[in-house]
């Protein structure tokens, strides 16, 4: 079974703020073991989970309340900066440091770049002002998935799957029949469907108290290599703009550790934001409907890894901005493959 | 009043799906395999239609208004028929072919070769063309464009929601499935061109209505007239099906199409794509072997590094940065603007 290969070089989401805290916490991201903390001021930190002595993982060590990592195996201790402070062994300090990720905490997201630190652009980040925004609410996890991280992009950036996998919840007939408009912008792949006064499916008639006949958007905006935002409205039909209800979800979509994924979601809304009775049954739904997800990419993870190629996939006029998503990761990696040809990327000192 | 719904009714107490466990057993919402016809029954001037049953004797998957089903030739072409039978019937499905000389040869092999007891391979079905719900319908079809549009008729009957049909068709003998329409007396404006001359469309649709859906399916023109008059109607108001789907890109003009030279470096031979021939085509016929999949100019399996030349780009995948590099095209669909390319193969 090959490994797929990933994009290093770009924005990922790590972890939400509210799941790092003066413990230390392990998650694989695009192969790298990855341990995430919070120094004494709260500045969130990441460094390669691996002691530079004998690879022991560092998050099986401790934290001291000054921010001093110590791993726990022969006792090498680092400061905030990743550089190693000493060990009980001998006096002279070991020359050895971390290898520390550029990371951006913004609106309870910690996005980390796992490639080159020379190359880290905050500019590249999708608008998540949203998620703090207080005319807005939304509800926020993770997820694991046991399939690459590529069949997640796909099932994104092809809604039509909704009308099949998701019946009961956020789709029906409309979403397959209306076909999509895809705009590309540089690297950046976006694809709006628009449904006009079409039956609601039922996750919209109970979340916005519609009766059909509805209009429902769809806007959504790829960040390759694995952001994904879905811009929704919903509203009855003839409504004019900027009356209707509106939905944001923002995907993070983080290769793991082989062909393993993590599912971030954060689901918001602009409209009863006190309603914690909607709140909960919109948290429940988004929960149930990637568990479907979940459910059919791991399946069809398995078809792919045992795949004995030689047959080309059949593509309809659907699957184009799913296709195109692809053709950008792969842009990406290409070029990040010739460069790495060109210099190898110093595993040194970053700076942040 | 219950709403015509596209969509199957299928859905649990909301809120009941508990997080974390997996949906039950899905829908099976597609059926491939084979298919027994049970009756085959001549239902106007060149219209046959075709009582069809899964041979294993299991019943069929369930479908709603204005879905189809592929009947699978044994060239393993396949075509589209609209269902037109009853919704809730799931022994039994109903589709009625029109021979059509010019087409491509589907109709024909149907209405030579399939006989009663005779077995088709089938899959489906699909729907393209779902009835959305609305408290009154005007339904206009064209010939064999009927057949969507029976059930829908049925559909909305059943709904109470208001309804007429306006039916057109070259003669009065020519048109299938008058007996059925005779029991909705008024409703129903049967229209041979023989007897009245064009449909008067502007009479039957009247003007925009927020509260009317119009489903029209039949022949380009009659559908280019109905598109044509609805174009101030509200958006969506309007749904149609055409009996083809149109092509990705066409070039405006056939007729002007002209044979190029496309060298195959690699290969070190040239190769003359006459018009009406597609380069990927040209390039097999030449014995060079190369990747292709949809031959639509959609998923990229034929793209083809271009070493000289300016691509006419056809295709719906590159984006307008990679069309201008001119580097690369997709060999299915596009052609050369010079008469002249050099590809990588």
């Amino acid at each position: 079974m090959t490994l797929t290969q990933h994009v290093r070089n770009g924005w990922y989401l790590g972890a939400w703020s509210d799941e790092i805290g003066r413990t230390l916490k392990q998650r694989w991201i695009t192969d790298i073991p990855v341990c995430f903390y919070r120094l004494p001021d709260q500045t969130v930190t990441a460094v390669e989970d691996r002691c530079p002595h004998r690879k022991y993982p560092l998050s099986l060590g401790h934290l001291d309340d000054d921010g001093t990592l110590q791993c726990d195996y022969h006792g090498y201790r680092f400061d905030g900066q990743g550089v190693c402070v000493g060990v009980a062994e001998q006096a002279d300090r070991p020359k050895a440091a971390l290898r520390r990720f550029p990371l951006v905490e913004r609106d309870g997201a910690i996005w980390i770049w796992p490639g080159d630190p020379e190359l880290a652009d905050e500019s590249l980040l999708p608008d998540t002002s949203w998620l703090t925004d207080p005319n807005w609410t939304h509800v926020h996890g993770v997820v694991p998935l046991k399939a690459r991280h590529m069949l997640l992009l796909e099932n994104l950036l092809d809604l039509t799957h909704e009308t099949f996998l998701h019946p009961t919840s956020i789709g029906n007939a409309a979403v397959a029949a209306t076909p999509i408009d895809v705009t590309v912008d540089g690297d950046r792949v976006g694809f709006s469907r628009r449904m006009i006064g079409i039956e609601a499916p039922p996750f919209y008639e109970k979340s916005c108290g519609l009766t059909s006949p509805v209009d429902r958007w769809q806007d959504g905006d790829f960040y390759p290599p694995g952001i994904f935002v879905l811009n929704i409205r919903v509203a009855a039909t003839g409504t004019e703009e900027p009356d209707g209800f509106h939905m944001k979800v923002l995907y993070g979509m983080t290769p793991g550790r082989g062909n393993e994924t993590h599912d971030f979601y954060a689901l918001g809304r602009d409209y009863l934001i006190d309603d914690q009775e909607l709140t909960k049954f919109q948290h429940e739904q988004q929960l149930a409907v990637m568990q479907e997800d979940v459910d059919a990419l791991e399946a069809q993870e398995i078809m792919y890894a045992t795949d004995p190629g030689g047959t080309a996939e059949s593509s309809i006029k659907s699957d184009l901005a799913a296709l195109r998503g692809r053709r950008a990761v792969a842009k990406m990696l290409a070029r990040e493959q010739r460069a790495q040809q060109d210099a190898r990327i110093p595993h040194s000192r970053a700076s942040v | 009043m219950t709403s015509p719904s596209a969509t199957a009714p299928d859905t649990r107490p909301l809120g009941s799906a508990a997080a974390g466990t997996p949906s039950g057993t899905r829908r099976g919402t597609e059926f491939e395999g084979t298919v027994t016809v049970l009756a085959r029954q001549a239902v106007a001037d060149d219209v046959v239609s075709l009582e069809l049953a899964a041979s294993s004797g299991e019943p069929l998957p369930v479908w709603q208004p204005g879905a189809h089903i592929d009947v699978v030739l044994p060239t393993g072409a396949t075509r589209q028929y609209s269902l037109c039978g009853p919704v809730g019937d799931t022994a039994h499905w109903r589709v009625a072919v029109l021979r059509e000389p010019d087409g491509r040869g589907g109709s024909q092999w149907i209405h030579d070769h399939v006989e009663e007891g005779g077995e088709l391979r089938v899959r489906g079905p699909r729907n393209n063309f779902p009835l959305r719900p609305a408290t009154r319908y005007l339904f206009v079809g064209g010939g064999i464009g009927i057949t969507p549009l029976l059930p829908m008729i049925a559909e909305a009957d059943a709904a109470m929601a208001e309804w007429s049909l306006l039916y057109g068709g070259r003669t009065r003998s020519s048109m299938a499935f008058l007996p059925e329409l005779e029991g909705h007396g008024e409703r129903v404006a049967v229209r041979p061109q023989d007897e009245h001359g064009l449909l008067d469309l502007a009479g039957f649709l009247g003007d925009p209505d927020p509260s009317t859906l119009v489903y029209c399916c039949g022949p380009a023109g009659l559908i280019d007239a109905v598109e044509a008059h609805c174009a101030d109607w509200p958006t969506g108001a309007l749904n149609i099906e055409r009996f083809a789907a149109a092509a990705v890109r066409q070039p405006a003009d056939d007729t002007a199409e002209q044979p190029i030279e496309v060298e195959l470096r690699a290969s070190g031979t040239t190769v003359t794509v006459p018009p009406g021939l597609s380069v990927l085509k040209a390039v097999e016929q030449a014995g060079v072997p190369v990747l292709s999949s949809c031959e639509e100019g959609i998923c990229g399996s034929c793209e083809t590094s271009v070493l000289e030349g300016e691509v006419d780009h056809r295709d719906s995948l590159l984006t307008e940065d990679e069309r201008a590099a001119n580097d690369t095209m997709l060999i299915c669909v596009s052609r050369a603007r010079g008469g002249r390319l050099v590809l990588d193969l």
